[in-house]
């Protein structure tokens, strides 16, 4: 393995967990997948979209995503939305996140 | 004529292959707008129509794959749940079932008077094939625990508890003892057969008496020294490579005087005990049953004390 594809790795663990918390607070409006992709690419959080549809799914199977089809414009689409379940879940990573990003400001300074 | 189905179709369809009836439909149609968005897409940016399909599914990557995340369908055949168990039970099942399987065939394919390539060609053969039934029919059971779910033999989170037990060195005190005493049993049934025997009322040997006297003062000589390596074993409070080549020396040792004093058992033995042509024909069994019986002895005596030196050297 070179040394790009071992920092690629270990980027993509850190990033994980954090497109889950992405979606859930984003789809508070709901969205639909090509139009989440879009968004989180803008605000920085680069997925890809056999990443991405799959993890609706999932999600949406745990109950943190209600969908609903849209047939008004011409090509259907499925929307997801943040459910109840959801918001709490999406609450309980935020916070954790805030605590992990603390705990890492508070690790010694490199020299 | 019908239309030629686009790359997006086939691709579709492909992913579909492995979702569950109930969610194709639902699947397919949510697949198929992601596809359209994204073409759509790279078509406002300039790229032509085909180009920009053929890169959005090159991107997705393969169908089957992407279903797989759709249905969470494992795609390993054993997952570390359970590979370590697998492993452990595989390795233990062949230690065990292969030599017991040569051990087997050979001794039928010699009592059924196979030469000695053959003999050796079907122990190899039958070990091959019980490697290949053991192999598979483990990993199976494995597979289908690991797409079922369900825990394994000894379920339940690992503890200290669970760790090996320290192995014997094999050169404790009582190892000592078994080891002297066995050899003065076996010293004595050796006397006792060729001096009073053991069928009653018969002045008769199971031993060939031409042992007597030149091979066994030979065995209780070799008798002698393995007692006394036993001791050494015990002072030495390990075994060594050095004791363990003096161990294998002493098993051969005794083989070859066997072998060098002709029949093992008395021929009269058999022909004074049982009438008729039988007699010989129980003689051969006998003998070969015994000589495999001597030969697994010697092998695993030989064995035992280099895995026991090689323990102890680490």
């Amino acid at each position: 393995m070179s040394d790009d594809e071992i920092l690629d790795t270990h980027l993509q663990e850190l990033r994980r967990g954090t497109v889950v918390l992405a979606c859930l607070r984003l789809l508070a409006r709901p969205g639909y997948g090509y139009g989440l992709l879009e968004e989180l690419a803008a605000r920085g959080f680069a997925t890809d979209a056999n990443t991405l549809y799959p993890l609706l799914r999932r999600l949406e199977k745990q109950g943190h995503l209600t969908s609903e089809w849209n047939t008004d414009e011409a090509r259907p689409r499925k929307f997801y939305r943040t459910s109840a379940t959801g918001h709490t879940l999406a609450r309980s990573l935020t916070a954790e996140f805030r605590s992990i990003a603390d705990a890492i400001a508070a690790l010694p300074e490199e020299d | 004529m019908p239309e030629t189905p686009t790359l997006t179709d086939r691709y579709v369809d492909a992913a579909m292959r492995t979702v569950p009836e109930s969610q194709r439909v639902d699947l397919a149609a949510e697949l198929r707008g992601s596809i359209a968005d994204q073409v759509e897409a790279r078509e406002d940016a300039g790229e032509r129509k085909d180009a920009a399909e053929r890169a959005v599914l090159t991107e997705l990557g393969d169908p089957d794959k992407l279903a797989a995340g759709y249905t969470g369908r494992q795609l390993h055949l054993i997952g570390p749940r359970y590979y370590l168990d697998w492993w452990r039970l595989l390795k233990l099942l062949l230690w065990i079932v292969l030599p017991c399987t040569a051990f087997g065939v050979a001794l039928g394919q010699t009592l059924s008077g196979a030469a000695v390539g053959g003999i050796i060609g079907s122990a190899v053969a039958a070990m091959l094939t019980a490697a290949v039934h053991v192999g598979f029919w483990t990993t199976l059971v494995f597979v289908i625990l690991e797409r079922t779910g369900h825990e394994t033999m000894d379920a339940g989170p690992w503890t200290p508890d669970r760790l090996p037990e320290p192995r014997q060195q094999g050169a404790g005190f009582g190892e000592m003892l078994t080891s002297i005493v066995w050899l003065l049993i076996l010293a004595g049934l050796v006397v006792w057969d060729l001096t009073l025997g053991f069928v009653p009322g018969r002045r008769l040997s199971f031993l060939n008496p031409a042992l007597w006297p030149v091979g066994a003062v030979l065995l209780f000589a070799l008798m002698a020294v393995a007692a006394v390596l036993a001791v050494l074993v015990y002072v030495r409070r390990r075994w060594t490579y050095g004791l363990a080549v003096a161990n294998a020396v002493l098993s051969l040792a005794v083989v070859a005087v066997l072998l060098v004093f002709g029949p093992v058992i008395d021929p009269a033995f058999f022909a004074a005990l049982i009438d008729g042509p039988d007699a010989v024909k129980v003689q051969q069994i006998v003998t070969i049953v015994l000589w495999f019986g001597i030969a697994a002895v010697a092998v695993w005596t030989v064995l035992d004390g280099f895995l026991k030196a090689r323990r102890a050297a680490r």
